[in-house]
């Protein structure tokens, strides 16, 4: 029993190990350990032995077993890998991929979580709020006096007040995200440091660089502390992380309402690297923000005390943002649903 | 606003070649948006900011220029007494009531014997060269003296002046006013007039009169150079949608200082180019002398705002160069002195955006805010992470993106069986394409879905985004839809889609109800707002059931109408030992289910799964009537 049982696995570990490929591996296995394979039939013959050799033969046919088991597996994965490669030889691996259908996400949210991702790491929360606005929040807080020429700036898109109690003109489209100063900062206080970026109306007709509707973002910081050098610091550390680390910045005089210091802030052209293009007008430079110290008018609305805290607050045209960031020449792919176009991002 | 360098040099020394000149005046805030080469002449193309009156004229701009240059600025030198006349020959009559309340200043003065015609060449080319057309000799001027000194002026036919009586007063609203250029308006009410004993001649801060005009036979003017209150002019040009460069001077704030300086430059120009004489009095009825105002600014607070500490020197240096006529008054304090067309600075931080923009932005440090991060959640808080699952979850199921107007059209409405009446809607939209406020995504995911098939056979899109609702505006509100459409997807795996989405989010929820099934495919849309608002995604570990379950298919014959949902939930409630049962094939009325059985703390036996199995069977039978199948 015992020779026999040696006879087989020697015959086998050298049947396995002259076998040319998988398919003879798989033939000799079901040979030996199948179940009616030499091995298998071998073993149902110890139960035919004297009780007292029963263990040690037992023992020494699992043992064998084992060993065949082992070699063919070994073996099998060394022929299997051999075979991977023949088949791949029999491809055509220049025909494109499968790709799973998985769709495109907007370049508008894809900028928005740039965006987003960028202040978060600086200590910025989100905020959201309604676009249906009052004159209020919109306009008066901000310090924009009714019958002010700055108004100019901002056309406006007014809401059908009939039906209601509610003065013509009073309830609005916002016309930016700034309306997000006032209702974040009188329900809190300093320190405070916010980013919201939505969606803004405006009463301007359609071209290739306006619309009615697009996106912004505004974000603002308070403390005690917060100086016109912050806001230079942060306006440039945004731009290097969103467009690039080569991206420069400079800026310019501007004005706001509710902003005193105001500025605007121009980045070089990324189309060009500043050896002018039409997209920035041959200037090499491209208008990009606007910010500035928060006005104290602003502050005192929202009862926080100017002369204890400071802020500067920030906005840009997201819309504005994604043309930019992708080349893209006109305002309206972006509300364009068009899959050729989403489907490049 | 068209400034010709030719016409800057007049007041001001300019080094710096016309392109460094364009970047600096950006730079301080004049945002210089074409610089275009004239004939021997350079235009600057300059966007003016509505805080500044001043910058709508050559000597405030070349003023801005002389601070950045730093060097002094000529203004044309009046002549002695008034226009160099010492003494009014003829006097002729003419009565001027008017009320500061809605005229602070009124300055004029009458000129007689003049020679209207054609404006010398080197005037009508200063005019063309701003994008004004010349008219004739006298208009000209008074446009040139306000593009010049930045007072607007208005020179009436003296003789047309109807009982020589000059009324300033308020229109009671209808009243019919004919401009200069012969357009017929009917006059808001509050609209501030001159009226003479007749009728209106003037729609002040605005236009002028047709009747009362300077034509050609007119001998006689009466020159008006007023200060307008902002308000008022702003009030009366919107409702009338009528701007002129004058009144986009007087909403910013004139310079009621300047009046009486512009009425001398007008008249010295007058009588050199018309001739005549001066006939009357200088009128300059006033409320007050609107004289140069005060303004401190403390240098700590200068520091403390801007974040560098600009020396000394350098802050009364600037400060100079922009006419303020800083006085150190103690160690913190500078007294500045205010010019009258200066009326934008108000207050102290004002005066730091003067010293910081001519000190020049760019040559600030760049720095990060110090102090500590906020940790408090704020006041309307929004955690974009759930944006991103639930954008992620559809991107990965095959849904692109879309981000489509909120504003779409009665027609839009209408053919989605909507009531335009009781939809938000916008007083003034941009086209009737753009006028209601969109109660549901489906409308524009519609109209996506058909303008892509053209060019696709498979289309899956989906929007994130607001509706408003509410049947006016007194009870509006905003929520975030999500709504997705698909050509190619079926019931299912829409109905899959949702529950997933539910399941991630911790909803209990189906999804059948959101689905609508159209002759171009299918489509669902929820209350992403809604489900915001039931999101659980508190998470607990369960340990995995050490002992094994057991596995059964039972198949039975039930009529159609019994829906596979009640079934499994019949099923379900006969025993806790029943962990989940699933619809495993359909045919016909035959169902088969896929049942597991399994307790949590030992090994199930055949026997008590056998027993639970006939109660189920029982139980099935006596409520949906179901056979076994055989």
């Amino acid at each position: 029993m015992e020779e026999e049982l040696i006879q087989i696995k020697n015959s086998a570990v050298s049947l396995v190990l002259d076998a040319k490929d998988y398919r003879e591996l798989e033939e000799l296995k079901i040979q030996f350990l199948g179940r009616s394979g030499k091995l298998t039939l071998a073993i149902k013959e110890i139960s035919k032995l004297p009780k007292e050799k029963r263990p040690e033969i037992g023992r020494l046919a699992n043992e064998v077993k084992k060993s065949i088991e082992d070699t063919i597996s070994t073996q099998q994965t060394r022929t299997k890998k051999e075979t991977s490669d023949e088949l791949k030889e029999k491809l055509d691996v220049t025909i494109p991929g499968i790709k799973p259908s998985i769709g495109h996400l907007h370049p508008m949210t894809q900028v928005i979580y740039d965006v987003v991702d960028i202040f978060k790491s600086l200590g910025y929360q989100v905020a959201d709020g309604p676009e249906i606005e009052t004159d209020r929040y919109n306009f008066g807080i901000l310090n924009f006096p009714k019958e002010h020429p700055a108004r100019d700036t901002q056309q406006t898109l007014y809401l059908d007040t009939r039906k209601t109690n509610i003065a013509s003109g009073e309830i609005i489209l916002r016309t930016h995200t700034s309306t997000m100063q006032g209702r974040v900062m009188e329900k809190s206080k300093p320190p405070l440091r916010a980013i919201i970026p939505g969606k803004v109306f405006r009463y301007e007709q359609i071209d290739a660089s306006h619309g009615f509707e697009f996106w912004q973002f505004e974000g603002y910081a308070v403390d005690k502390n917060i100086t016109f050098t912050d806001l230079l610091g942060t306006l440039d550390y945004f731009v290097r992380k969103f467009f690039g680390e080569f991206t420069k910045i400079k800026f310019a005089s501007h004005f706001f309402p509710f902003t005193e210091p105001s500025l605007e802030g121009y980045i070089s052209c990324m189309a060009c690297k500043r050896n002018g293009c039409s997209f920035c007008k041959y200037s090499g430079w491209v208008e990009a923000l606007g910010g500035g110290m928060i006005h104290p008018n602003v502050l005192k609305e929202v009862n926080i005390d100017p002369s204890k805290y400071q802020g500067f607050a920030f906005g840009t045209g997201l819309s504005r943002l994604v043309t930019l960031k992708y080349q893209m020449d006109d305002l309206r792919l972006l509300t364009n649903p068009d899959l050729r176009i989403l489907n490049q991002f | 606003m068209l400034v010709p360098l030719s016409w800057l040099k007049e007041y001001v020394d300019i080094k710096l070649s016309p392109k460094d000149l364009g970047e600096r005046l950006t730079e301080v805030g004049l945002n210089t948006e074409k610089v275009t080469k004239q004939d021997d002449d350079v235009i600057f193309d300059l966007e003016i900011t509505p805080n500044r009156p001043d910058l709508l004229s050559i000597i405030g701009i070349a003023r801005e220029i002389a601070a950045i240059e730093n060097t002094k600025i000529k203004i044309p030198k009046l002549r002695q007494g008034f226009a160099g006349q010492a003494k009014i020959k003829k006097v002729l009559p003419l009565t001027i009531r008017t009320d500061s309340k809605i005229n602070p200043r009124f300055t004029g003065i009458i000129i007689n014997g003049i020679e209207v015609k054609e404006s010398p060449n080197w005037l009508k080319e200063r005019l063309k060269k701003i994008g004004q057309r010349p008219i004739n000799n006298i208009v000209d001027i008074t446009n040139y003296v306000m593009f010049e000194f930045g007072n607007p002026i208005h020179a009436f036919d003296y003789k047309k002046i109807k009982g020589s009586l000059m009324k300033v007063h308020r229109a009671k609203g209808g009243e019919k006013f004919t401009s200069v250029d012969g357009l017929i308006y009917h006059l808001p009410k509050g609209a501030v007039v001159i009226s003479d004993s007749e009728k209106i001649i003037d729609l002040c801060g605005i236009k002028g009169g047709l009747d009362s005009g300077t034509y050609n036979e007119t001998e006689t003017i009466f020159i008006r150079v007023p200060v307008e209150i902002p308000v008022l002019i702003r009030k009366t040009a919107t409702s009338l949608s009528l701007r002129s460069e004058a009144s986009s001077i007087f909403e910013r704030g004139v310079n009621a200082g300047g009046t009486v300086d512009a009425l001398k430059r007008c008249v010295e120009l007058v009588l050199d180019i018309a001739g005549g004489q001066i006939a009357s009095e200088l009128f300059d009825i006033r409320k007050e002398d609107f004289l140069s105002r005060k303004l401190n600014l403390e240098l700590d607070r200068l520091n403390k705002i801007l974040g560098i500490a600009i020396p000394e020197k350098e802050v009364l240096n600037l400060l100079q160069r922009l006419n303020l006529n800083p006085l150190k008054k103690t160690k913190n304090i500078i007294e500045t002195t205010v010019p009258t067309y200066r009326n934008d600075l108000k207050i102290e931080e004002d005066l730091i955006e003067e010293v910081a923009r001519l000190y020049g932005y760019n040559k600030f440090p760049k720095t990060i805010p110090a102090g500590q991060i906020p940790t408090k959640q704020l006041p309307y808080f929004k955690n974009y992470e759930m944006e991103k699952m639930i954008k992620n979850i559809l991107s990965a199921c095959g849904f692109s993106e879309i981000s489509t107007y909120s504003l779409i059209s009665e027609k839009d409405l209408l053919e989605n069986n909507i009531v335009p009446d009781k939809t938000l809607r916008v007083d003034n939209p941009v086209s009737r394409e753009f006028e209601y406020l969109r109660p549901s995504l489906i409308i524009n995911l519609k109209k996506a879905l058909l303008q892509n098939k053209p060019y696709f056979e498979q289309i899956n899109l989906f929007e994130l985004g607001k509706v408003y609702v509410g049947s006016n505006i007194g009870s509006a509100q905003e929520f975030y839809f999500l709504c997705g459409i698909s050509n190619n997807k079926n019931f299912y795996e829409i109905k899959g889609i949702i529950e997933k989405i539910f399941e991630d989010f911790g909803v209990n929820e189906g999804g059948a109800k959101y689905i609508q099934i159209f002759d171009e495919g299918i489509y669902f849309e929820l209350n992403f707002s809604d489900i915001l608002s039931k999101i659980n995604l508190s998470k607990k570990y369960k340990p995995i059931p050490k002992y094994p379950p057991i596995i059964e298919d039972l198949a039975i014959e039930v009529s159609e109408k019994i829906t596979v949902g009640d079934t499994i939930e019949e099923i379900k409630k006969q025993s806790p030992l029943i962990t989940q049962v699933s619809l495993l094939d359909v045919f016909e009325n035959s169902k088969t289910f896929h049942i597991v059985y399994q307790h949590r703390e030992r090994n199930l036996t055949n026997e008590e799964v056998s027993k639970i199995r006939e109660k189920i069977l029982e139980a099935l039978k006596k409520k949906f009537k179901i056979r076994l199948k055989e």
